[in-house]
């Protein structure tokens, strides 16, 4: 363990600042044979929701240029599997990572069920809460993009759960600066951004969209100038309120220096996504190469980084 | 063996028919431990990357020491930028992945079908019945044009018996390799192992030909984008079928063999 990369956060202390995003990691156990999750600041699992979820139809995922498109549609466990088969393993094998559960509902009142669950598990450090996820009740808009969503679901949940709350905000807003203000004030620990944009390829020879369900969410390189301009100017906004809270940058992470844009924007923790389905050990080279950063510039701890692209 | 990821050298790129082209290379792990039906993703040569995600390609063939071979056909820049590779250069290759297929219990007949590029793991299979000592292999290849035809018949063991069919018919029988199958079934007199890999329309069709109590068993090898090649990113299902419902498996996972039988065809 490298002590310049130690970083305090949420209350908790993460070995590195890198963590993998939720979706590109699965449970942890298909890639620890090959990228063990126990070197990493924490595993975010893929996003739980109450019911086990088949998911979207095929085709579900596609290249684009510099990043690729999905929809998954949450498959998932669901809860209770979840909670009996998936986190014991987990939880033995994290050493000294953090696990984070990603938590979604299809309703303020699924959501906060199952985060009081999964937030009341043994093995579970934080919760980061998707709130890119559609309300079912609320003609489908994602609560994310709503700030009256966002304070019902983050206060709802920190209103039953004792472990530290991440409230992971969608980038498909006219503001994620006051989105990110109703989460901080509704009780958040810390913010994540950026979740996947909206997109869409069309196969011109069939004449209709690639992915079954026409749009996809758009990840990889291709989101990450989206991402740090994101993170920067939520970290203005946290600059300005009386209760700041810590943000985790996501976003086209494919190597230290792009998880420094996001460190230097203002992210106390980043996280490797789709990165991890290029090169399953994406995560551990960005480690390396933060630590061999802050060798070559002197830097004692990488927290001294955070925001240092906003001072003057 | 598990799988992992390997930066290896590009030993040989050869083009062997349009748009088709062999890529070898030498990983003593995968050329040792690989079995037919199982694949691996190649990630492009550091720096030199027109794609982004590593691509999933099955073994076509390996000498069991160091030596994997891996033959595909031009489709998008990924595959065009594999063609311009030249010896030396790195690619990564993760692997080997996925399920096999079953070698026969009792059929000492095995009918194989390879369409297009559906042909690579059916060739390896080919050589891995022959060794097992089946007695009659049957492989049927077809491709669109004889142009794309891949000469197989040297690299095949002795008694696996060839027959290509081309739609244009410049090569072998002029149709579709079913229209070779089908007479062929007929004159089973007891159940062949039937195998297949090539279009879906072409595995629904030979789905639709045969029956679960006239074969040992009917494999599929299907295949889906895909991204991680690991279970992850649930990119890569297909429909199967359970009960009177489609459930949704993984084709790097739970495939990519699947029980022809069972792949809802008519979903895909």
């Amino acid at each position: 363990m490298d002590p310049r990369l130690k970083v305090r956060a949420l209350g908790l202390e993460f070995q590195n600042p890198v963590l993998v995003a939720s979706g590109t990691f699965g449970y942890g156990d298909e890639y620890y044979d090959v990228m063990p999750f126990s070197e990493l600041g924490a595993l975010v699992t893929k996003t739980i929701t109450r019911e086990v979820r088949k998911g979207n139809p095929p085709p579900r995922i596609v290249e684009t240029d510099s990043g690729m498109l999905n929809s998954i549609g949450l498959a998932n466990v669901g809860l209770e599997k979840f909670l009996a088969e998936k986190l014991p393993w987990i939880a033995e094998h994290a050493g000294a990572a953090r696990v984070i559960v990603n938590v979604a509902g299809f309703s303020v009142e699924e959501f906060i069920e199952v985060a009081s669950v999964a937030g009341g598990a043994a093995g579970v450090d934080a919760l980061e809460v998707n709130l890119g996820c559609p309300n079912v009740k609320a003609g489908y808009v994602h609560f994310g993009a709503d700030p009256d969503s966002v304070r019902q679901v983050v206060s709802g949940v920190r209103a039953q759960v004792d472990v530290p709350l991440i409230a992971k905000l969608t980038p498909n807003v006219t503001d994620i600066a006051a989105l990110a203000g109703a989460a901080v004030e509704a009780g958040a620990d810390a913010l994540s951004l950026i979740n996947t944009i909206p997109g869409m390829k069309i196969d011109v020879e069939r004449r209709k969209p690639t992915i079954a369900m026409g749009f996809g969410g758009l990840s990889g390189p291709a989101v990450r100038p989206v991402g740090v301009a994101c993170v920067y100017k939520v970290y203005q906004q946290m600059v300005s309120m009386d209760h700041p809270v810590p943000i985790v940058g996501i976003g086209g992470i494919c190597s230290a220096e792009h998880a420094l844009e996001y460190i230097m924007a203002g992210a106390s923790l980043v996280q490797v996504g789709t990165a991890s389905f290029v090169h399953p050990q994406a995560a551990r080279q960005v480690i390396e190469g933060l630590a061999e950063w802050c060798e070559q510039h002197g830097v004692k701890n990488i927290s001294e980084l955070v925001g240092a692209a906003h001072k003057v | 063996m598990k799988p992992s990821f390997e930066w290896v050298r590009v030993k040989a790129v050869e083009r062997l028919a349009d748009k088709t082209y062999l890529l070898g290379y030498e990983r003593p792990d995968s050329a040792r431990s690989a079995a037919p039906g199982q694949f691996c993703m190649i990630s492009p040569p550091e720096g030199k990357s027109s794609f982004f995600l590593p691509r999933p390609f099955s073994y076509f063939r390996t000498d069991g020491r160091a030596r994997v071979d891996i033959l595909f056909r031009t489709f998008g820049k990924a595959t065009r930028l594999m063609a311009s590779l030249r010896p030396g250069e790195r690619i990564g290759e993760f692997g080997p992945l996925g399920n096999s297929f079953t070698m026969p219990g009792r059929a000492e007949h095995a009918i194989l079908l390879g369409g297009g590029i559906g042909l690579p793991p059916m060739a390896m299979l080919a050589g891995r019945l022959a060794g097992a000592g089946v007695a009659r292999i049957d492989l049927i290849y077809g491709e669109l044009e004889g142009a794309r035809v891949v000469k197989l018949a040297a690299t095949l063991p002795e008694n696996v018996r060839l027959h290509v069919a081309t739609e244009d018919g410049v090569v072998g029988h002029r149709g579709r390799v079913t229209e070779i199958f089908a007479p062929m079934f007929a004159k089973c007199d007891r159940p062949p192992a039937v195998y297949a890999c090539g279009p879906n329309p072409m595995m629904a069709a030979v789905a639709s030909m045969i029956t679960p109590e006239a074969v040992e068993f009917y494999q599929a090898s299907c295949e889906q984008y895909m991204a991680c090649g690991r279970g992850i990113c649930q990119g890569c299902v297909i429909p199967v079928w359970n009960g009177d419902e489609t459930v949704y498996m993984r084709c790097c996972t739970e495939g990519p063999v699947f029980n022809g039988f069972e792949v809802a065809w008519t979903h895909v």
